[in-house]
């Protein structure tokens, strides 16, 4: 599996090749013995635990496999329920109150389909190559791709940021929590998380918030769906969206950039390094990026669910906001449901903070080869916290800052990671069907088919909107 | 699951249980050796460090899809702009 080397640009290193062979067994493990970091043990303390596991469970069949399981999830857990952010929960929240139950519940589960196809690739690239994304695409494309790539990915996560800590700030001011600290304490919670200097830690206390997505779900029960209608909608995908068409393909573009987004596959694939998964861990991953799909899917159905009262009593939702949703619920689903809404779009916010602030400090690491791991501490790899940190203090100053711009970020950061995914799913393709860097994990046909079918199908819902925009009579808009 | 892939799982999973790390109830993990023998070859930051992935070689099909995609996004995100700024002017 010996990977193609462009000796002009890579003289001064060795050809890269992915290896499964334990470095204690190989050729230079003798070399690496005086040059491990703090990153490496940390790492090899989490490759003991998984080894340790597998070692009493015997196997998938048992509870050890649970163990396994449990020791191997995260990044596919993290990834989409910090997906369903702020500007994704708002999107949902938008689809239920102006459409009710119709079209989107079903169209919601295929974005998550679309979602799972894209995610598994990138748990195969990291695993087999121990790279992140933003790494593989300069190497492999070179330094041209490698910036317009970044820079796609810099511009989508900041405005991202900016829209979750707009959500953190109108989540809590249903509680009568000030702007300033709404957004102080958000920011001091994304600090006190990476303060841990230790992956494995920072991912258990994220994923601990991460959990509380779920407060859509009694948000939606107190709105006491019509469950008949429910499962007719998700049978005949009916009835379908009414009204102007632009509005409504701004509002499908937004769920699709609900669910898949370039920002998820940089950070997946990095988390899944950072981790230090391997090959054998591919089939956990799966089940990680899996479990991750539905629990996100069942939460952002349920926000639709919770917003369906607004659709039913003929409110005008059209112009809302975050807090602005939670507000007009209360007499519909009371002051607990209402609070549990807000209190769920102040959570979708601070997690997708964390996990998009941690996906550009790793992709600045990666780019311009400084150190970049949660396992490292401040003094090796200060780049990388300072990026982190930075990235998510501008975006909340931002958001503090009077007559900013907020309403047009808020607007535009679903439909923007949309159409920038297309590219970045080609580059996805490209690398995950690279049999020197994949040798047997590449993609096989099938997967390749669904690759192609949702870029293909990224691509159509952008120039529809586009059409749309341009030509608002074509689509009888 | 075909019978090479699952002699394959059995052949990773022996791999790893085979280190002496692995078996251990509480390794030393500052023996670097107990360390190495947890991690795979390319798993290790100073070995990443010292290597690279070349560039591919890429066709033309690759590069016009590349080019064709880049024209899209910015394309797209002019017109994501009008749109918004018709939206915030009430232009509908």
């Amino acid at each position: 599996m010996g990977a193609s080397v462009d000796k002009s640009r890579n003289s001064a290193y060795q050809p890269a090749q992915p290896t499964t062979e334990l470095a204690s067994r190989s050729a230079a493990g003798r070399q690496l013995i005086g040059l491990l970091t703090h990153e490496d043990l940390d790492r090899a303390r989490d490759r003991w635990r998984v080894a340790r596991a597998r070692w009493t469970g015997r196997g998938w069949k048992s509870l050890g496999g649970l163990r396994v399981l449990w020791l191997l999830m995260g990044p596919g857990v993290l990834v989409f329920l910090g997906e369903n952010d702020a500007p994704s929960m708002l999107s949902y929240s938008a689809d239920g109150a102006r459409y009710g139950i119709g079209f989107f519940l079903p169209f919601v589960i295929l974005t998550f389909v679309m979602g799972f196809i894209v995610q598994e690739m990138t748990v195969r690239l990291g695993a087999v190559t121990h790279r992140g994304h933003a790494e593989l695409i300069f190497d492999r494309f070179g330094k041209f791709w490698g910036m317009f790539s970044t820079f796609d990915l810099m511009l989508g996560n900041f405005l991202t940021l900016v829209a979750e800590f707009i959500g953190i700030r109108a989540g809590l001011s249903f509680f009568g929590i000030r702007p300033g600290i709404a957004v102080g304490g958000a920011l001091v919670l994304v600090l006190a998380v990476i303060t841990t200097g230790r992956y494995w830690t920072w991912e258990r206390i994220t994923l601990g918030l991460a959990i509380f997505n779920g407060l859509f779900i009694p948000a939606a029960l107190l709105a006491h769906p019509d469950w008949p209608a429910v499962g007719h909608a998700l049978a005949t995908w009916t009835p379908l969206p009414l009204g102007d068409r632009l509005q409504i393909a701004l509002l499908i573009l937004s769920t699709i950039g609900a669910t898949v987004t370039p920002w998820m596959l940089f950070f997946q694939q990095s988390a899944v390094v950072d981790k230090g998964m391997q090959p054998r861990d591919i089939s956990a991953g799966r089940l990680d990026t899996l479990l991750g799909t539905v629990l996100a899917a069942v939460f952002g159905i349920a926000a639709i669910l919770a917003t369906v009262p607004l659709f039913h009593h003929g409110i005008n939702a059209a112009d809302f906001e975050y807090a602005q949703f939670a507000q007009a619920l209360v007499p519909w689903i009371g002051h607990v449901g209402a609070a549990l809404f807000a209190l769920g779009m102040f959570e979708a916010g601070i997690v997708a903070a964390i996990a998009i602030s941690t996906s550009s400090a790793y992709a600045f690491g990666e780019v311009f080869g400084t150190a970049h791991s949660l396992n490292r501490p401040l003094r090796e790899a200060w780049p990388f916290y300072v990026i982190l940190v930075g990235s998510a203090c501008a975006a909340a100053v931002l958001v503090l800052v009077p007559h900013a711009p907020l309403e047009f970020i808020a607007l535009t950061v679903n439909v923007i990671a949309v159409l920038a995914m297309p590219p970045a799913l080609f580059f996805l393709l490209l690398l995950v069907n690279d049999r020197d860097l994949m040798g047997e994990h590449a993609n096989t046909l099938w997967q390749n088919f669904a690759g192609v079918a949702v870029t293909i199908l990224l691509v159509c819902a952008g120039l529809a909107f586009g059409i749309a925009t341009v030509y608002p009579r074509i689509l009888g808009g | 699951m075909g019978g090479d892939q699952f002699k394959k799982r059995v052949r990773d999973e022996r791999s790893e249980l085979h280190a002496d790390a692995a078996a251990s109830a509480r390794p030393d993990l500052r023996d670097p050796h107990v360390v190495l023998s947890l991690l795979e070859a390319d798993q290790v930051v100073a070995a990443k460090q010292q290597t690279r992935f070349g560039r591919r070689p890429l066709s033309f099909g690759v590069r016009l899809a590349m080019w064709t995609l880049r024209i899209y996004v910015i394309v797209m995100f002019v017109i994501v702009v009008i749109s918004v700024l018709r939206a915030l002017h009430g232009g509908g």
